[in-house]
């Protein structure tokens, strides 16, 4: 039941929320009533597949541990990200920079966005799961330029056009994987079970073939390099919940369709060649926006990029496998947390400074008191500084590839400090200085709204307590989730 | 579709191909429009042949809901598209034609290379056509890296997708009706909201000529 309404209480939320006339406050009570009966709903398929190792709702719709990590990441963020969009259309209201009818649109487009997700995750079926990821393209679309300038436009655009090739790529791959399945004479709607099944009868070159495609397609949703391109505009030029939901919880969705078809890869071939690809792959998705992060000036970007880094450093230790997959797969929750936290700053920022420039700016702390420690605690999470749980992550990703990829290793340890120095001038710059020439110091001290600060110190409490201590349920969910990937 | 001899499939493979290699020599957008009609004509009848054997209600909705989408609905929008803007002749390309054919040439025979053998696996009786629709996809997906007109990339993502339907169709790989559908529906939503985002850009820019855009920096 869980699992429906998952699909169904969003989509009510979208439609409810295209019938309002003139009441934001109808907007923000469907967002607060919608929200947390999903993060409810996830919560609840967690437990059950805590309990009984799986969860399904007929023939349709199923979760497993893989799914319940990301499915509960996404529910997560969507519960904070609904609250922190009310806090932040208000004061974008206020400012007179949006009405009521964006208001709306807001809020349709973002039901509709996470009920794609959530229908990505738990459907049962490759194509369906497919049509869902392209959905959140299409829903996400406008989201992205959603202030109507020029370079959102652009960034749309960019979105729109390189996603679609990607997925279409995608496509292509899943549809090769359906061969086996398809040759047997089985029902024309095939599952992941099924495929699964069916796997080990597959043509082992075709497999390879197939699961390029689909590396690259989903690949491209993810934000691997070189296929990234459009991450970091799409995510900078979004309104700043919608880049928190793109980078924690869309990235993670695109991941789950990558490790999914690795599963069946590795039953089709040796999972040397999932793995290899994904370390070529987790290297190059690191050390490029390693060097753009230091010469960043543009502070969602500089976000953006950082999700790019973090994707490769889960890719790399989805390829390392063993503890690295266990690794990773936190990895994938902690850096869920920590950006929406970073890209919840980087929106209290740009309400009170009015620019997303870093030189305009500065003393964040004094000006934004919760939101520059807010910003300080993310920063230092984000580079995987002790003792927060990306360093832990980092470290079991990297121990699981020293026995073997001991060059890579080094490669990758070197762009984390290239990474962590970048950061550590932008920050300090934005958050401690104060006397450059141009800085822009907005007139008022003090946060916008409470609403604007409560969900990223949720946020962020969760990733320090989780980063000390990670509850019995979760880490038995991660531990299967890992051994269902490792094989 | 094995009750359709190899010379039948062959020629609706070629009506597929061809467009995909004409959409880069023309350029009229009113003819690129119509060479995305006749691509997609000829997969709504390969829809139609191959649906004989397993002929139901469903399929015949969602063959219906292929042609109206990919030879009415598209072409509408995209018609639309040219007459509120006048947009007759498509904007230019990075590389000039003879050069985009002979990239042309290097990906059709690649496709009929040993790189590709494991593609042919999927049908031994259809390989010629499996490789030919692998063509359409390689020089569809040239089309949306090399023209800068929104509207040619637009026309070469849909290329893309109508040869990889055909592929899907050369080598056995009908999906279920539903799933058809459901696929359909996601290319009507695609082109509504890409029309409309090209409709917006060249409102905001004049032209869509993508390369005119410039407003991102960092």
């Amino acid at each position: 039941m869980a699992l429906l309404i998952l699909t169904v209480a969003p989509l009510l939320a979208a439609l409810a929320s295209m019938a309002v006339r003139k009441k934001i406050m109808a907007l923000e009570i469907i967002a607060m009533i919608v929200a947390p009966l999903e993060f409810a709903a996830a919560a609840a398929i967690a437990t059950e597949v805590y309990r009984e190792g799986h969860s399904e709702y007929g023939a349709y719709l199923a979760a497993g541990p893989l799914e319940t990590v990301v499915l509960i990441t996404v529910a997560l963020v969507g519960l904070a990200a609904a609250c922190y969009s009310i806090g932040y259309l208000r004061e974008e209201v206020r400012k007179q920079i949006i009405g009521f009818s964006r208001v709306r649109q807001y809020f349709v487009l973002f039901h509709f966005f996470l009920m794609a997700m959530f229908f990505a995750i738990i459907t049962v079926n490759p194509i369906i799961m497919w049509i869902a990821i392209e959905a959140t393209t299409l829903s996400t679309a406008f989201l992205i330029s959603f202030y109507n300038k020029a370079s959102s436009m652009e960034a749309a655009w960019k979105y729109l056009i390189i996603n679609s090739i990607g997925l279409l790529l995608g496509f292509f791959g899943t549809l090769l994987f359906l061969t086996p399945a398809t040759d047997s004479g089985a029902d024309r709607f095939i599952d992941w079970h099924a495929l699964g099944e069916s796997a080990s009868s597959m043509n082992p070159t075709l497999a390879k073939v197939a699961f390029i495609f689909v590396l690259i397609g989903y690949g491209t949703k993810v934000g691997l390099s070189p296929m990234h391109t459009w991450l970091p505009d799409a995510h900078s030029k979004a309104p700043s919940p919608i880049s928190a939901l793109l980078s924690g919880s869309l990235l993670n969705v695109a991941m789950l369709a990558i490790l999914k078809f690795k599963i069946v890869a590795d039953i089709a071939i040796s999972a040397s060649f999932s793995r290899s690809l994904m370390i070529y792959f987790g290297v190059v998705t690191i050390t490029i926006p390693a060097f753009i992060i230091i010469t960043q000036k543009n502070y969602k970007r500089l976000f953006a990029y950082s999700s790019i880094e973090h994707m490769g450093i889960i890719t790399l230790g989805f390829g390392f496998g063993g503890l690295g997959t266990f690794g990773a797969l936190l990895h994938m929750i902690y850096h869920s947390l920590a950006k929406s936290v970073l890209f919840f700053s980087a929106g209290n920022i740009l309400l009170k400074y009015g620019s997303t420039k870093m030189i305009k700016v500065r003393e964040v702390l004094s000006v934004l008191p919760v939101t520059g420690v807010l910003l300080l605690m993310g920063f230092l999470t984000i580079t995987g500084m002790p003792p927060f749980g990306i360093f832990l992550t980092e470290v079991y990703i990297l121990s699981a590839g020293i026995a073997d990829h001991m060059p890579v290793v080094i490669v990758v340890l070197f762009m984390l400090l290239l990474v962590f120095a970048g950061f550590l001038r932008h920050i300090v710059d934005m958050t401690l200085s104060g006397n450059s020439s141009t800085d822009t110091k907005p007139g008022t001290i003090g946060e916008s709204n409470y609403l604007t600060v409560a969900p990223p110190i949720f946020l962020l409490t969760l990733l320090v307590v989780g980063g000390f201590y990670l509850p019995a349920p979760v880490k038995s969910l991660i531990t299967s989730a890992a051994s269902l990937i490792n094989g | 579709m094995a009750h359709l001899n190899q010379q039948t499939l062959l020629v609706f493979a070629t009506l597929i191909f061809a467009p995909a290699v004409f959409l880069h020599l023309t350029n009229k957008n009113t003819s690129a429009v119509r060479l995305y009609m006749v691509q997609s004509s000829a997969i709504a009848a390969l829809l139609i042949l191959s649906s004989f054997d397993r002929f139901s209600p469903l399929i015949a909705i969602a063959i219906v809901a292929t042609v109206a989408v990919k030879i009415f609905i598209a072409p509408y929008f995209f018609y639309g598209l040219i007459r509120r803007h006048q947009l007759t002749f498509s904007v230019t390309k990075y590389l000039n034609t003879p050069v985009s054919l002979l990239v042309i040439a290097a990906l059709l025979a690649l496709t009929q290379s040993q790189f590709f053998d494991a593609l042919a696996v999927l049908s031994t009786s259809g390989e010629k056509l499996l490789r030919l629709a692998f063509a359409t996809i390689l020089i569809s997906l040239f089309l949306s890296i090399n023209r800068k007109g929104a509207l040619s990339q637009m026309l070469g993502i849909l290329s893309l997708e109508n040869g990889i339907v055909a592929f899907a169709l050369f080598a056995g790989l009908e999906q279920s009706p539903g799933l058809q559908l459901g696929i359909t529906f996601n290319i009507l939503i695609w082109v509504i909201i890409a029309t409309v985002f090209a409709s917006m850009i060249f409102r905001k820019f004049g032209s869509l000529d993508v390369t005119a855009m410039k407003k991102l920096k960092g």
